[in-house]
């Protein structure tokens, strides 16, 4: 097939513009989204609950590091049949249905606002007033496969299936501008610091919300109820003399073993 | 020091001892003071060090200071709970703990899960040494936030403050199972038990003194630790004749250890301790026995 030739005019019209308007637009999405997010309020029982199955999960993982009596004592605590913690903690399931919490409800529409809604109105215009032609050129041969993906909208049988069409483009600076957003915008810039201060996060918060406690403490107990303690401390002063041997000391009268013995 | 380094570094390390919470309030205060001289070159990190010069200022007893600071954060976050601390943060270093105490209860009626607040609760009772009400305090605490570590670690020192060692020795159990490759909590706990005393506390305290020397050698005071604990035992009337041996061999090679640390010392500062040191050892021994 022919090289085909494209007009100049598309590369300063139509591949940088699109370029600019998806960084641009991910851009002030991010404001936009900062605005509308309201602070998700933890109740002191969803903490609770989290910092319970942290405990437990820390007992389970490292208990063998506390003295047999110290870790039965704490899996008491929590799978005791009449007064453990996971026995008698009784939550009922919270946000089951999450159209019945109007605040969900919004916080739904304000992700659906900020992350679909631009996608859609933008991908639309640029489907509509740049459809029709190919605008540029991956620099490599590619199979016939990636057709469909690369060439939204520009239905040739024939075409090699390097070339890429408007509506594609864009779809690829949508997902492949996201590594520059995080370079740009990342978590701890200054921005960020300045919105912690207003808002008062509170330390534990991405421990907190757990959808259904109930669960959660249903499948911690079964997980500690078949553990079982094996201290790790068991041969430990052996294990440390016979690691590091015990170094000669070039004293001769001096031997402290001998003195132990005679005594 | 502020004038010989630059206002760059300054910030930097600003920077860095407020990621690492350090307490150097002095140097602080005044590494402060002299970067919100240049308050543009900070962006929206002005308000983090206006918290940071406010925190320190109130920790070397600067109230002035602390005012004006918390006067600027108001200025532009006039809703933060995080500024209503610091006031009553402010309201405590003045001595006003009663105050103090109506503001942080009348930020927790809003938000009854910042772990923050709570905890200035407990401050204030130690401020005013009341240790027992310090502790309840932190227990009510503990109940909600089971795994905040640092928790633990107070109020394990408020217990041994009590002298409620087996209390104390529990909320060391939490911390070793919150990082059980710290030698510092291993040791630690150790210490308490060596403390507490009796046979089975002293074989737990010369485990855990073990431990913390297999994780870090370099653990002298483990290592004394060790010895202590094995020689006690090694001499106390109970315990069956192979337990004694082991602890005779555990002392002999904690006491070997030792020495072949004071010699490895003494290279580097050419100071005769190893004598001292059997001495000190011989006298151990004779003083246990």
């Amino acid at each position: 097939m022919a090289e085909l030739l494209l007009d100049p005019n598309i590369r300063l019209w139509v591949v940088l513009p699109i370029v600019f308007i998806t960084f641009f637009v991910g851009i002030i999405r991010h404001y936009v989204s900062l605005l509308l997010t309201s602070q998700k309020k933890v109740s002191l029982q969803q903490v609770s609950d989290g910092q319970a199955l942290v405990k437990s999960r820390l007992l389970r993982e490292n208990g063998k590091f506390i003295p047999r009596q110290s870790f039965n004592m704490r899996k008491q605590f929590f799978n005791n049949e009449e007064s453990g913690f996971f026995k008698t903690q009784k939550r009922e399931g919270v946000a089951q249905n999450p159209m019945a919490d109007p605040s969900m409800l919004t916080d739904m529409l304000k992700g659906n606002l900020t992350n679909i809604l631009p996608m859609i109105v933008i991908g639309g215009w640029i489907n509509w007033t740049f459809s029709g032609f190919v605008i540029t050129k991956v620099p490599f041969p590619l199979t016939l496969r990636f057709k469909p993906m690369l060439q939204r909208g520009v239905e040739l049988a024939s075409l090699d299936a390097s070339w890429v069409s408007s509506a594609s483009w864009y779809f690829l600076n949508v997902f492949g501008l996201r590594s520059v957003y995080s370079l740009i915008l990342g978590e701890n810039n200054a921005a960020d610091q300045a919105r912690l201060m207003q808002q008062q996060m509170s330390m534990s918060q991405p421990m907190g919300a757990n959808p259904d406690p109930m669960k959660a403490f249903k499948a911690e107990w079964e997980a500690l109820e078949i553990c079982g303690h094996k201290w790790a401390l068991e041969n430990v002063e052996d294990e440390l003399i016979e690691r590091s041997p015990t170094p000669v000391v070039p004293y001769g009268p001096h031997n402290f073993l001998s003195k132990m013995k005679v005594k | 020091m502020a004038a010989a380094i630059s206002w760059e570094d300054a910030r930097d390390q600003l920077k860095k001892w407020r990621e690492e919470s350090a307490r150097r309030s002095a140097e602080t205060l005044e590494l402060g003071e002299f970067v919100l001289t240049n308050h543009r070159g900070l962006g929206d990190e002005v308000w983090a060090v206006h918290e940071q010069v406010c925190i320190a200022a109130l920790d070397v007893g600067d109230i002035a200071e602390a005012s004006s600071a918390i006067d600027a954060l108001k200025a532009q976050f006039p809703q933060s709970k995080r500024v209503k601390r610091l006031q009553g943060m402010k309201l405590e270093a003045q001595g006003r703990f009663d105050d103090a105490k109506l503001v942080y209860e009348e930020l927790l009626k809003e938000d009854s899960s910042n772990a923050m607040i709570r905890k200035r609760l407990v401050a204030i009772f130690k401020a005013q040494d009341r240790i027992p009400d310090a502790i309840k305090e932190l227990m009510k605490y503990l109940e909600s936030f089971m795994a905040d570590h640092e928790a633990w670690l107070e109020l394990s020192e408020l217990y041994i403050q009590e002298q409620h060692y087996s209390k104390a020795a529990f909320c060391l159990e939490e911390l070793i199972m919150s990082n059980p490759h710290n030698h510092l909590f291993h040791q630690k706990y150790a210490e308490i038990r060596y403390t507490q005393g009796g046979t089975e506390s002293m074989e737990i305290a010369r485990k855990y003194f073990a431990q913390a020397v297999k994780l870090n050698s370099n653990n002298i005071r483990a290592l004394y630790g060790l010895f202590l604990a094995a020689t006690h035992l090694a001499s106390s009337q109970k315990g069956t004749a192979k337990s004694k041996k082991d602890n005779i061999r555990y002392a002999a090679w904690a006491s070997q250890q030792l020495q072949h640390r004071y010699r490895l010392a003494e290279r580097k500062e050419s100071e005769p301790q190893v004598q001292h040191l059997e001495k000190m050892i011989d006298s151990l021994q004779i003083t246990a026995s």
